[in-house]
């Protein structure tokens, strides 16, 4: 893969939540793009491709799993690795919600920011193999 | 033993008791026939001495005044011949027998026997035993012609003894003694024939009366057509139609029988008025109980519709046809316990009933007890929790996530500006604030349960109220741009209220108003002091509340279905906290609303 910073798109209602998750993808080196719900997410990741999206599950207009489904249908996201953000008691589905929509990684809210860092770097790392 | 053949039957001895009376009676209606005859004939011939003894001296005195002293013993001879006298004579006035049916008396002083004297007016006699041992009345009266005494008049009769009585009415003694006989045996033979029945009757309690406790009691029919055999009859038949029911063995278990039918009348009042629904069924599963609750449960209010006798599986699974596939129904399984819940048919679709079965066990299995509880209210209450606690989950998570991953970024990166440092700070204190207000939430909530939530009513500045307020709302308002319209009565003063509820609760209804009011919206406070009350209205253009879904926006823990509800963050808690302060303060909070037009929630408290 080239050099170019990796863009990942943030995908959290929970304002304060994504600027902090921005803050720590940043200082890793990142370039990132957050949006307030699914459907900016959606139309954002339309416009420009993104290498990774880091989505919540529960949001207005549209939920993490309604834009999962939604980017897996498009070519170019057929492959880009998605991390879900739960809020919700959502643990037992969780092994579910990823064979169904081929979520990634998930992480149950609270996380630590340095956890999906290296979660994300790893991610990465195996989709550039 | 009285059983014993030596003595007498009961009829017999009636009919013995009544002839000893019979006799007694009889001999003295006997001796007072006697008596009273033999004084009868006493004094008739007393009479007939008396009349014989008037008619003699007149004829005495006439011969007298034709012929001398002549007939004077002829007339007396005469007057003993026809009056049956002991004797007659007649005395001269020197005291010598004139005439005396006595011959050799006649010419010999006169006799003067000795007795007991009588007397009827002009005649005097003497009542006298004489030599035979006979008892004579000699009675005398003076004999005059010509107003001068010629002497007088002796004439006795014999007093008739009591044998002389007796013979005299020997005659009639077959006829008076043999009727009465006759007559006291056909009395006997009546008695007799009467008194069988209860002698029938009165041998048959003393056998009873010698069976020993416990024993069982056989009492036998009369064959006697009267009343009295008629009636002991059906009372043997009532008692061996009751021994012939199971569970009569004995009279002290038909005793607990009866106090067991009297708590049993207790028992079914029980029943009859518990709130679930009731039916006890039969082996074959056929309802033989059923309480006025499962009657209104299964529609079976109309007596022509009674349960009694349906066939339980039927009525409920026309009430409930989801019950069809379950194994209430299950022959095989009617020996244990079986719970099953299922919507009910038609209007009520909504109401969810929970069936329960017990087998019914006595000394065997009897049937089943069938239980019907209406637990729409405890779904709605479960559904209602679990909404609660997801909520609950996120409001927990969110805040502490985001002081998590603040926190951590704080503490492991180096190269964040003394700014965003601070920035970072403020935000995982209004994080922690947040977390804070909704441990203060769940606190009431729970302290609401346990009823110790009270109003602590103080004189409050009512314009410092507002303001308060007013400062909480007013930064979400013009976040959202929304246009807040505030109008306040021009003077309030104070008011004794627990201020900090109060702006509890009308932070929450205009925090409400702001959340689900789309951006550009309009939301007014309008207060009113009137007639000693508060009232308060919050007034909203936002997404409105659906008719079904009004009556239970003051529940604890609701919240709305509509996803734009559901896209903002709420615990369901404020509503009803909302109502509990204003009941409180005695007041009462409700709510109009229209779906996409808006809500307006109306708060009224009275003013101390």
């Amino acid at each position: 893969m080239n050099d170019r910073a990796r863009r990942i798109l943030i995908v959290d209602d929970n304002v304060a939540l994504a600027r902090v998750i921005q803050f720590a993808m940043d200082g890793a080196g990142f370039d990132t793009v957050t949006a307030s719900n699914g459907q900016i997410a959606f139309d954002l990741a339309k416009e420009s491709p993104f290498d990774m999206v880091i989505t919540d599950q529960q949001m207005p207009e549209m939920t993490g799993v309604e834009l999962c489904r939604g980017l897996r249908d498009m070519p170019e996201y057929k492959d880009c690795p998605i991390i879900l953000l739960t809020a919700k008691g959502l643990e037992l589905e969780l092994p579910c919600l990823q064979d169904e929509y081929e979520i990634d990684a998930t992480f149950s809210k609270p996380f630590s920011p340095s956890a999906l860092v290296k979660t994300v770097n790893e991610l990465l790392a195996a989709a550039a193999a | 033993m009285s059983g014993s053949p030596s003595k007498l039957s009961f009829p017999r001895k009636v009919v013995a008791c009544y002839l000893l009376f019979c006799m007694v009676t009889v001999c003295w209606l006997a001796l007072g026939v006697c008596l009273v005859s033999h004084r009868v004939l006493s004094s008739h011939s007393a009479n007939a001495c008396l009349s014989r003894l008037g008619k003699t001296a007149a004829a005495i005195e006439m011969s007298h005044l034709r012929h001398g002293q002549q007939e004077l013993q002829q007339l007396t001879e005469q007057a003993q011949t026809e009056g049956g006298l002991a004797y007659a004579s007649i005395v001269g006035p020197d005291g010598i027998y004139l005439a005396h049916t006595e011959a050799s008396l006649r010419g010999m002083p006169m006799l003067q026997p000795l007795g007991s004297l009588l007397r009827w007016g002009s005649v005097s006699g003497v009542r006298f035993v004489d030599q035979q041992g006979r008892t004579l009345r000699e009675y005398q009266v003076p004999l005059s012609v010509n107003s001068e005494p010629i002497g007088s008049l002796q004439i006795a009769v014999v007093e008739p003894t009591v044998g002389a009585t007796l013979a005299s009415v020997a005659r009639y003694v077959p006829i008076a003694i043999l009727t009465p006989l006759a007559l006291v045996a056909l009395g006997a033979v009546v008695i007799g024939r009467l008194a069988r029945t209860v002698a029938e009757v009165d041998e048959q309690l003393r056998r009873v009366a010698l069976l020993p406790p416990g024993k069982e009691v056989s009492l036998r029919p009369l064959t006697a057509r009267n009343g009295a055999s008629l009636g002991w009859n059906r009372v043997v038949e009532s008692l061996n139609e009751r021994r012939n029911h199971p569970g009569h063995e004995s009279l002290n278990e038909r005793l607990s029988e009866a106090i067991a039918a009297r708590r049993q009348n207790d028992q079914t009042d029980i029943l009859q008025n518990l709130s679930d629904g009731v039916a006890v069924t039969d082996m074959e599963g056929r309802i033989t109980f059923a309480n006025r609750a499962i009657e209104a449960l299964l529609g079976a209010t109309a007596t022509d519709d009674a349960l009694e006798g349906a066939a339980i599986s039927e009525r409920l699974i026309q009430e409930m046809p989801e019950l069809a596939q379950c194994s209430l129904f299950d022959p095989e399984c009617g020996n244990r316990s079986v719970v099953s819940e299922g919507h009910r048919n038609g209007t009520n679709s909504d109401r969810v009933l929970r069936v329960s079965r017990q087998p019914l066990v006595g000394k065997r299995l009897k049937g089943q007890v069938w239980s019907l509880r209406d637990v729409t209210q405890q779904k709605l209450a479960d559904k209602m929790r679990d909404q609660f606690i997801d909520t609950a989950t996120h409001e927990l998570r969110t805040p502490l996530s985001n002081i998590k991953a603040y926190a951590e970024m704080l503490a492991t990166c180096d190269k964040i500006e003394l700014e965003q440092q601070k920035e970072f700070c403020n935000t995982i204190n209004s994080e922690v604030t947040r977390l804070a207000r909704f441990v203060d939430d769940l606190l009431s909530i729970s302290s609401m349960e346990v009823g110790s939530l009270s109003a602590d009513r103080q004189n409050v500045e009512t314009d410092r109220l507002f303001e308060e307020v007013l400062a909480k709302v007013q930064p979400t308002m013009q976040q959202k741009d929304i246009q807040f319209e505030v109008r306040l009565p021009e003077k309030m003063g104070q008011l004794k209220l627990d201020k900090e509820k109060i702006v509890a609760v009308l932070v929450n209804l205009l925090g409400n108003a702001a959340k689900y009011t789309p951006a550009g919206g309009h939301v007014s406070l309008k207060v009113k002091l009137e007639d000693d009350l508060l009232q308060i209205a919050v007034d909203d253009t936002g997404v409105g509340i659906s008719p079904e879904e009004l009556p239970m926006v003051f529940e604890k823990f609701f919240r709305s279905t509509d996803a734009r509800v559901q896209a903002e963050t709420g615990t369901g808690l404020g509503l009803s906290l909302a109502r509990e302060v204003v009941r409180m303060h005695g007041g009462d909070i409700s709510v109009e609303s229209q779906l996409e037009k808006g809500s307006t929630f109306l708060v009224s408290i009275p003013l101390e």
